[in-house]
C-alpha cells in the first residue's frame, strides 16, 4: 500500500519533468508553424517549417526594438547594482562597527515589502523626475533612465543581503596578510576580497538579470512609448494585437525569444542559480 | 520575509585576537572606509525606496489622479470605499484564495518530494527540470498556459482525442478562468519550493536515516520523524516567501488577457486592480491614486500577517546538525 503509494509520487514526478520539456517542444515547435497549423496539427511536427516567424516577430512586431531595450537595461541595471552593492555589503560585512548589524537588518527589510507598497510613489517620482529634467535641467528626458533607477533600488536590497552573507564566509586571515604586506585597506578590498568573492557576486548578477529580464509591471506603469518599452511588454501588445494580425505562429517566436536567452542561462550557470536561489534566500 | 531573514544573518567574527598598536592603527584605516563604501548604496536605498514608501502610506489617506491636479486628503475614505467596493473585495478574496490554494498545493508537492526525491534515481536532474518553469518569465508562462487552455487548444483537443468530449470546458470563461491562472502559478513555482526544502533535506547526516532504518521505520515514517522535525525552519521561511510571493501575483493575469482587455473581475488579483488605478485602467479613465496607494498598504498588511503565521512553523529552539 505504502509501496504503491511512493511509486505513484515518483512516477507524478517524472510526469512532471516530462511535461516541462514537452511545453518546451511545444513552444519551439508552435514558433516554427505557421498560425493555421497550430490549431490544425496542435501536438505534431510543423509541415513548412517557419522560420520566417521570427523575422515578423523581430522586426514587424517590434520585438527587436524591445530586445535591444531588455538588454541594455538589464546590462546597465546590473552594473550599476553591483556598483552599490559590493561595496556596501563589504562595508557592513567586514568594516562596520556597531552599525553593521542594524544596517544589514534595514536593507532585509526591503526585501519582504510587497512592490505594490512602492507602486504609487514611483509612478509620481517617475513623472516628477521626467518634468523636472525637461523644465529645468537637459531639456528631454528618457523613461528607461527612470526604468533603470528603480530597478537599481528595488534590487539593492537582496544583492546586499546576500553579499553580506558571503563577505562573512571568507577568511579573514587574507586581509590581515595584505594589511600586514602594506595594502591599504580600499586596495585590500579591491585586489584581495572581490576576486576571493568572485564566485558569490557572479551569482548575485546573473540573479538580478534573470530577474530584470522578466521584469513587466515597472516598465508597464513608467513607459507610456512602445519603442522604448521591454521584449515582456511588446510581447503582451503583440499578444493585444492578435485579434487583429491572428500571427500565433509570430507570437510564439517571441516567447522563444524571451526564454530562450534565460534557459541558455540556465544552462551555463545551472547549479549556481539554484543554489543562489535557495541557498542564499534560505540560509 | 523581514523577520525570518533579519536574525539569521550571521555575525560578524569578533576581532579581539590580537591588539596590537599597528593593528589599531589598521583598524582606524578600514572603520574610515565604512561610510564612503556604504554611504552610496544607503543613500539610494533610502531616498528612492524607503521614504517612497512611506510616502505611500501618507498617500493612502489622500484623493489624488497625480501631479498637476489637486490633492485633497480624505482621511479613510480610500479604505471605506474599498470595503464597500465589490471588486475591490472580489480582487481581495481571490488573491487569499489563490495565495492559501496555491500554498496549500506547494507544500504537499513540496512535501511528496521530500519524501522520494532524497532516495530516487537521478534527484538532481528532477531538481533542474522541475524548476525551469520558474526561471522563465511569468508573461511567457502565461501565455503559454493560456493558449494550452485554449477553447480550441492542446487541452481540448486531447480530451477529444481520449474520447472525453464531455470534460472539454471553456477554460478560459469566467468561471473557470481562477482556477487555471491557478495551475499556471503551481506549475511555474512549485520546482522553486521543492529545490528549496531539498537542500534543507540535503543537509540532514544520512546516518539519522540509517538508524531509523534500522529501527525498522518505513519511508513514511521517516519523512515524519526524521525529515519533518528537521525541516521545519526550511518550510517556514518557505512559506513565508511564498507569502511574499503568492500575494502580489500579477504578470500571469495580465499575459491572459494581453495589455488591451482589460482582466474580467473574476480573475483580477490585488496587484492586477491597482495596476488598473494605477494607469486609469485600458479605457484612459483618471488614475485614482489614493486608492491605489491604500491597496498597495492592503497588500503589505496581508504579508506582513501571513509571514508572523508562517513563522509559527518555526521551531522554538535552534538545531545544530552535526
Amino acid at each position: 500500500m505504502i509501496r504503491a503509494g511512493l511509486a505513484l509520487i515518483r512516477a507524478l514526478i517524472w510526469a512532471w519533468v516530462l511535461f516541462n520539456a514537452g511545453m518546451v517542444a511545444w513552444v519551439l515547435l508552435n514558433s516554427l508553424k505557421s498560425s493555421r497549423e497550430i490549431f490544425d496539427n496542435p501536438a505534431g511536427l510543423p509541415a513548412t517549417w517557419m522560420w520566417e516567424n521570427f523575422a515578423t516577430a523581430w522586426s514587424d512586431s517590434g520585438l527587436g526594438a524591445a530586445a535591444i531595450n531588455s538588454v541594455v537595461l538589464t546590462l546597465v541595471s546590473v552594473l550599476l547594482i553591483m556598483a552599490l552593492s559590493v561595496p556596501a555589503a563589504y562595508a557592513v560585512a567586514r568594516l562596520g562597527g556597531r552599525s553593521s548589524g542594524p544596517v544589514a537588518t534595514f536593507f532585509a527589510v526591503g526585501m519582504s515589502i510587497p512592490f505594490q507598497a512602492f507602486a504609487v510613489p514611483m509612478v509620481l517620482i517617475g513623472a516628477g523626475l521626467s518634468r523636472f529634467m525637461i523644465d529645468w535641467v537637459t531639456g528631454a528626458w528618457d523613461t528607461r533612465i527612470t526604468v533603470t533607477l528603480f530597478y537599481v533600488v528595488l534590487s539593492l536590497p537582496f544583492s546586499i543581503f546576500v553579499l553580506i552573507g558571503y563577505f562573512r564566509s571568507l577568511p579573514g586571515d587574507v586581509e590581515e596578510a595584505a594589511a600586514l604586506d602594506g595594502a591599504s585597506p580600499f586596495r585590500t578590498f579591491l585586489q584581495i576580497m572581490v576576486p576571493l568573492a568572485k564566485p558569490g557576486i557572479t551569482t548575485v548578477a546573473v540573479l538580478n538579470a534573470l530577474s530584470l529580464w522578466n521584469e513587466t509591471v515597472i516598465v508597464l506603469m513608467l513607459v507610456p512609448e512602445q519603442s522604448a518599452q521591454t521584449l515582456n511588454v511588446a510581447l503582451l501588445n503583440f499578444y493585444s494585437n492578435m485579434q487583429y494580425t491572428s500571427n500565433w505562429g509570430g507570437l510564439f517566436a517571441g516567447v522563444v525569444i524571451v526564454v530562450l536567452p534565460m534557459i541558455a542561462t540556465y544552462l551555463w550557470f545551472g547549479r549556481r542559480i539554484v543554489n543562489g536561489m535557495t541557498q542564499g534566500i534560505g540560509k | 520575509m523581514t523577520v525570518t531573514v533579519s536574525d539569521t544573518v550571521p555575525r560578524a567574527p569578533s576581532d579581539d585576537r590580537r591588539a596590537t598598536s599597528s593593528r589599531g592603527a589598521l583598524q582606524g584605516e578600514r572603520r574610515r572606509l565604512y561610510l564612503p563604501m556604504l554611504l552610496p548604496a544607503l543613500i539610494a536605498y533610502l531616498v528612492f525606496f524607503v521614504l517612497p514608501s512611506l510616502f505611500g502610506v501618507v498617500l493612502s489617506f489622500a484623493e489624488w489622479s497625480g501631479l498637476g491636479t489637486e490633492l485633497s486628503w480624505v482621511g479613510f475614505a480610500n479604505y471605506v470605499a474599498m470595503a464597500g467596493s465589490e471588486l475591490f473585495r472580489a480582487s481581495f478574496v481571490q488573491t487569499l484564495i489563490l495565495t492559501l490554494v496555491v500554498g496549500l498545493a506547494l507544500f504537499l508537492i513540496a512535501g511528496a518530494s521530500m519524501i522520494v526525491l532524497r532516495t530516487a534515481r537521478g534527484s538532481a536532474f528532477i531538481r533542474a527540470a522541475v524548476f525551469l518553469p520558474f526561471m522563465i518569465s511569468p508573461i511567457a508562462v502565461g501565455l503559454a498556459v493560456s493558449f494550452l487552455f485554449n477553447p480550441d487548444g492542446l487541452i481540448n483537443a486531447a480530451l477529444g482525442a481520449l474520447g472525453l468530449t464531455e470534460l472539454r470546458q471553456p477554460w478560459l470563461a469566467p468561471e473557470l478562468i481562477f482556477n487555471v491562472i491557478m495551475a499556471g502559478v503551481v506549475w511555474s513555482a512549485a520546482g522553486f519550493y521543492v529545490v528549496l526544502v531539498m537542500s534543507a533535506v540535503d543537509g540532514i547526516p544520512p546516518s539519522y536515516y540509517e538508524v531509523a532504518r534500522i529501527e525498522g521505520a518505513s519511508e513514511l515514517q521517516q519523512f515524519r520523524y526524521v525529515t519533518l522535525p528537521l525541516t521545519r525552519d526550511m518550510l517556514a521561511i518557505a512559506a513565508s516567501l511564498w507569502a511574499i510571493a503568492g500575494i502580489k501575483t500579477f504578470e500571469i493575469v495580465i499575459a491572459f488577457v494581453g495589455t488591451a482587455g482589460t482582466p474580467p473581475p473574476e480573475a483580477r488579483t490585488l496587484a492586477v486592480e491597482q495596476y488598473l488605478r494605477v494607469t486609469g485602467g485600458r479605457e484612459g479613465g483618471l488614475a485614482q491614486l489614493g486608492e491605489a496607494a491604500a491597496i498597495g498598504i492592503v497588500m503589505t498588511v496581508i504579508t506582513a500577517v501571513l509571514i508572523v503565521l508562517s513563522r509559527r512553523i518555526q521551531r522554538r529552539e535552534r538545531l545544530e546538525l552535526a
